[in-house]
């Protein structure tokens, strides 16, 4: 894991126009009326070249992990730096373990794991916005886009652990039918040499 | 405005042209820049658009990116589902009836605007067309069209939307309306640089077997062909070097199967062409 480039930041202390958009530690209520907080710790990312850099674990870097399009933010979609939730770390040990188990390259789309609470699929109200979700359009040779691949898959990944979410396939809300979209929940996570008084 | 004698032989020779080929219709429009001549043969006449829809999607986007609306240099996220405009059921396209296979090795990743443009027109990609009109919109490039005062061409739906197929939903235009089409992208209604840019990507296009195929070879074409079972189309600007450019949209409809189809294209190509410079052969 090559991580000594991140440095974490507290999002309250960023300017305001990043935390406009960013939006830290506030509350978002789901679609479900469930209320969660935003994530308020984030490391800063200084370039493309960093991010590409930056080996979150042995077989995902960063940049894999905070490819958007332009539904991102304009500040946050082509200007440095940019921003991620630190819990990115727990989802990049995660798609780990899911790679080991599948034993095969697994590929994230774009606008697949973090987006930011302004960008336009889903916003604050979508949990890509914790950067605790991914969603894996392709393992190995395999695109996901039948009932059988992505069911095949979604076994797998729920077999890592209770607190992983997959989505079923279909073309209804809530599945999916051209990706996997698995997720840890709202997971926050404070570096250790974090303060959270305000 | 001159308007062009049927005596001139043009119209004959292209009813001649059409039966010769078994063509079931054809439709051809005319403005020759030089002379201001227009010439329309059953340019009123519907057909199914075929990809000669891009350039519609085409304008719209640029259109929109004049608005400020995105960057042509903004990526998309590439990815191979649509929702049919008759039921919003989504529908993937099918690589091996896409003439740019390539584009969907990008699939899970980004292409920047301005690529998928070039994709859509030069390499007629339905991925792309998909994509690029997923993002502005078939209302908005229904209004864009409105906007400038392109009469004749329907944009109803994406490519390869099968289920709105089957509900008659489709997109059509005719000559007259694609050289309106034409015509406004020369006109000022996008800006200098995006008016530039789009004639450049119509200039480079890949499939020059019918416009280009009738004319000489010093002139050059910026252009976008049509074609599916029943329908074969193409629509450009042909720029010579000693005069001003013309612009003509040539449609044609066939029995599924037929040969010759694009060569009929050509030849009415040429005939325009012998027409207006009136060289013989």
């Amino acid at each position: 894991m090559t991580t000594e480039f991140l440095r974490p930041i507290d999002g309250l202390h960023l300017a305001e126009e990043y935390r406009g958009l960013l939006r830290p530690g506030e509350s978002e209520a789901g679609t479900d009326g469930a209320v969660h907080a935003l994530p308020r710790f984030f490391y800063e990312i200084r370039s493309w070249e960093q991010a590409h850099e930056i080996r979150l674990a042995p077989h995902f870097t960063l940049a894999e992990l905070m490819l958007v399009d332009r539904r991102e933010a304009r500040l946050l979609l082509s200007q440095f730096p940019h921003y991620v939730p630190c819990a990115i770390l727990l989802l990049a040990r995660f798609l780990e373990d899911f790679r080991r188990e599948v034993d095969a390259p697994v590929f994230i789309s774009a606008n697949g794991a973090y987006r930011s609470p302004a960008h336009q699929i889903g916003g604050a109200k979508s949990i890509h916005a914790w950067g605790t979700a991914a969603n894996i359009y392709r393992v190995g040779d395999t695109f996901l886009s039948d009932s059988r691949s992505i069911q095949k898959y979604r076994t797998i990944a729920a077999s890592l652990g209770p607190a992983v979410f997959v989505r079923p396939f279909g073309r209804e809300k809530g599945q999916t039918s051209d990706h996997l979209h698995i997720d840890l929940g709202y997971v926050r996570l404070t570096p250790r040499e974090s303060s959270e008084a305000s | 405005m001159l308007s062009v004698d049927v005596s001139n032989g043009l119209h004959e020779e292209l009813e001649a042209l059409a039966l010769k080929n078994k063509a079931r219709a054809i439709g051809v429009a005319l403005h020759d820049l030089e002379t201001g001549l227009r010439f329309s043969l059953r340019g009123d006449r519907w057909f199914h658009a075929a990809s000669t829809i891009k350039v519609a999607v085409l304008l719209a986007v640029f259109r929109a990116a004049d608005e400020g609306r995105y960057r042509l240099d903004d990526s998309l996220h590439v990815r191979n589902r649509f929702f049919s405009a008759a039921d919003r059921a989504p529908f993937r396209l099918s690589q091996d009836r896409d003439a740019t296979p390539e584009l969907y090795a990008a699939i899970g990743r980004t292409a920047k605007i301005s690529s998928l443009a070039h994709a859509m027109i030069c390499g007629s990609s339905n991925l792309a067309t998909n994509l690029l009109l997923e993002l502005v919109g078939v209302e908005y490039s229904r209004a864009v069209l409105r906007e400038a005062q392109v009469e004749g061409v329907e944009l109803r739906r994406g490519v390869e939307d099968h289920g709105a197929h089957e509900q008659g939903i489709n997109n059509e235009a005719t000559a007259d309306g694609l050289l309106s089409l034409l015509s406004a992208i020369r006109s000022d209604f996008l800006t200098t640089q995006s008016k530039g840019e789009v004639i450049r990507i119509l200039l480079e296009q890949r499939f020059n077997s019918m416009i280009p195929a009738g004319l000489p070879p010093h002139a050059t074409v910026a252009h976008k062909t049509g074609e599916i079972s029943t329908a074969c189309h193409d629509i450009g600007i042909v720029y010579l070097p000693e005069r001003e450019p013309y612009i003509t949209a040539i449609l044609t409809e066939f029995d599924p199967d037929t040969e010759g189809r694009r060569e009929t294209v050509a030849a009415i190509s040429e005939a325009i062409y012998r027409s207006l410079l009136r060289t013989d052969q």
